[in-house]
């Protein structure tokens, strides 16, 4: 092929990509709503993917299927927790017309969608990732996420410990940027109270073996362990912890360190652990009340917080497309940012418009013995903490 | 001195953990990347079995057994026909495995963690030098060590490790001595995928059982059985606790340095004894 031939083709290709890249923001009026779902079944949160997946389909049968007169499509794809094949996904089901897309689990992924759904202007409605970097102020015009964030959990961990009466503290993290800024915005939010940092470890994600952290920790007089770890390190952590007796002399507890899913995979020795909540069906509002009652009917078991927290947030963002009455995503954006959804599964729910943040209350918790028809361990739910003590001010 | 006890732990622990790979490794010349789902699978029916009869010793004792049977399966069918080839087609298999266990117990068991406690007389801890050591650590130590000792036993003072020995070093010899080479394959690779399932048997109540555990002590797994010198089972035991000493001391004094004291560890063998550290000349075992 001559320089003029693939000049030529090398042209053409540019612009249909080109085309594609900058097709218009809505069609006039599809047959179908099309949701991408990229979410992990498989990989270190594979098992955050069936609850999402059950919790945002759950969404779309309550309204009857349908959003803007047409039937919702959602089509699954395995985030395999990683970023590089969430994107791929992404693009994919982009190019077959997804109206949004939503996902993913772990911050690294979401942060990955993030580009692309920038880039073709498409929703990405975020349920579950923590990462304070995902939303902020003017950043992510089409980025909006519906549930927690690290740093309001941290706040939690602190409110936690002030009220627990801790007074020195041993940390331990997962060795890697957002649980080390994590520690850090702790760490300064303990020197602001007068709480003692007495030791600090990070331990490589995905650690196997935390005896000598926790055997260094049983040999200091830290009356609590803040651990800024989740999913099996986490588990392991506690296990191991458990097996030495940690917990009979110091409080073990973590922004993100258990919730049911975490507890039963720990067994007794997760028992009086206290972590954050992203979402718990033990809230008590009539929204949570219905969702938890279809919930239990349709998969016969208990809502977690990741099904608990895509429901909110898909059932709010169709609400919200709903409203516009078009099928303009720009309209979608400028209805969802601002919106205030008061029956949320959580309480009222506020979508800040600086930077697509669900401002909502923050839940916390404590692992206890469950008698049936509950999990033989669950949350208690024991402290509610408001949007005003956990969210600063939208910074400039 | 409870760092050392600790270090012993950890270090035995891992010898649990790569036994199986040094085993394949050494007298078969393959890598097995499929050791650490072989190791998951050990961890699940181990599972599934205490779930059955509530007893944890007959899951130690049957999760290899059953692991045995599909390894000798998996050399049968896929394995012995690429012996021959280059060695990419071992991996290419190998990796193949994962893919097909990884879904096995998928779609068997779920992707819900499971859990596994250690029998009541273990469940306790042990006061020692000042620290309070879980019993099931100890256990752990006792355990690698009556492992170990079998495995020596068997491969350099038994009738059986010689033809092994023997059949990896020169198979054709072995052979026209009316030896069938073939069968002391399926066994060795049968017997390397039980000692993975082994370690998984022995590390569930220490570790989440969780469809990615395998991946996480592959890495870890290769470091011992390259340290240690191929399929040299001294030498596994050597670098296992090698390691381990590494990262007992290291967590207690350097926290931040672990991994690349061991990498160091590692690259340093590579670079001056690239056969393994504690390997002898003349002897796999």
């Amino acid at each position: 092929m001559n320089i003029v031939k693939s000049t030529i083709i090398g042209a053409a290709c540019a612009a249909l990509i080109g085309i594609a890249g900058t097709s218009p923001a809505y069609a006039d009026d599809p047959e179908v709503f099309k949701i991408g779902g990229v979410v992990p079944f498989s990989g270190p949160y594979g098992i955050i993917g069936k609850g999402m997946k059950q919790g945002a389909e759950l969404a779309i049968e309550l309204r009857g299927g349908k959003v803007l007169g047409k039937p919702v499509e959602v089509t699954w794809e395995d985030s395999e927790t990683k970023p590089q094949p969430a994107v791929q996904k992404a693009t994919r089901l982009i190019s077959s017309g997804a109206q949004m897309i939503f996902g993913a689990a772990s911050s690294a992924s979401t942060a990955a969608l993030q580009g692309i759904t920038e880039q073709r202007k498409i929703p990405l409605l975020v349920t579950i990732s923590a990462d304070d970097k995902i939303t902020q102020a003017n950043g992510y015009r089409y980025t909006f996420r519906t549930s927690n964030t690290l740093g309001m959990e941290i706040r939690m961990a602190m409110e936690f410990t002030k009220a627990a009466g801790l007074k020195k503290i041993y940390a331990v993290g997962a060795d890697y940027a957002v649980t080390r800024d994590g520690l850090e915005a702790y760490s300064a939010a303990a020197e602001e109270a007068g709480v003692e940092i007495i030791g600090v470890d990070f331990a490589p994600l995905g650690n196997r073996d935390f005896s000598v952290i926790i055997d260094k920790i049983a040999k200091t007089d830290a009356d609590g362990v803040v651990l800024i770890v989740t999913g099996s390190d986490g588990v392991t952590f506690l296990k191991q912890a458990g097996q030495a007796g940690l917990g009979k002399t110091k409080t073990l507890f973590g922004p993100v360190l258990q919730d049911e899913v975490l507890a039963a995979a720990v067994g007794p020795d997760a028992v009086g652990a206290a972590s954050g909540v992203r979402y718990h069906y033990s809230v008590d509002n009539p929204a949570n009340k219905a969702f938890v009652e279809a919930y239990r009917a349709k998969y016969n078991e208990w809502p977690d917080s990741f099904a608990g927290e895509a429901f909110d947030g898909m059932s709010w963002f169709l609400d919200a497309v709903d409203s516009t009455n078009s099928w303009n995503r720009e309209e979608w954006v400028k209805a969802f940012e601002g919106s205030v959804r008061e029956n949320s599964v959580e309480g009222r729910k506020e979508m800040r418009a600086c930077d697509h943040q669900a401002l909502q209350v923050g839940l916390w918790g404590v692992v206890e013995k469950g008698e049936a028809p509950y999990p033989d361990l669950k949350m208690k739910i024991t402290n509610v903490f408001q949007p005003e003590a956990l969210f600063p001010e939208c910074a400039e | 001195m409870s760092t050392i006890v600790i270090g012993l732990s950890m270090g035995m622990l891992l010898f649990l953990l790569a036994a199986g790979l040094t085993l394949i490794f050494g007298m078969l010349r393959v890598i097995n990347f499929a050791h650490g789902s072989l190791y998951m699978l050990g961890a699940y029916l181990s599972f599934q079995i205490v779930n059955v009869t509530g007893n944890f010793w007959i899951g130690l004792a049957i999760a290899p057994i059953i692991a045995a049977v599909i390894g000798a399966l998996m050399e049968r069918i896929a394995l012995r026909p690429v012996y021959d080839r280059d060695h990419v087609y071992q991996l290419l298999l190998t990796f193949g495995f994962i893919l097909v266990l990884d879904e096995a117990v998928r779609i068997f068991w779920g992707l819900e963690y499971k859990q596994m406690y250690p029998p009541e007389l273990l469940s306790g801890a042990i006061e020692m030098f000042g620290s309070s050591v879980p019993s099931y650590r100890l256990f752990i130590i006792g355990f690698g060590v009556a492992v170990s000792a079998a495995l020596f036993f068997m491969l350099d003072r038994s009738r059986y490790g010689m033809i092994i020995r023997a059949a990896s070093g020169d198979p054709e010899m072995v052979r026209t001595l009316g030896i069938n080479v073939s069968l002391v394959r399926t066994g060795v690779f049968s017997f390397g995928a039980g000692l993975a399932a082994l370690g998984g048997a022995a590390a569930a109540p220490l570790f989440p059982i969780e469809l990615g555990m395998g991946f996480n002590i592959i890495i870890d797994s290769f470091i011992v059985v390259i340290i240690g010198g191929l399929g040299n089972i001294r030498g596994a035991v050597m670098a296992a606790l090698l390691i381990g000493m590494t990262r007992a001391l290291g967590y207690s004094y350097a926290p931040s340095w672990v991994d690349f004291l061991t990498f160091i560890l590692l690259i340093g063998t590579l670079i001056l004894r690239p056969e393994g550290l504690f390997s002898r000349k003349g002897r796999t075992a």
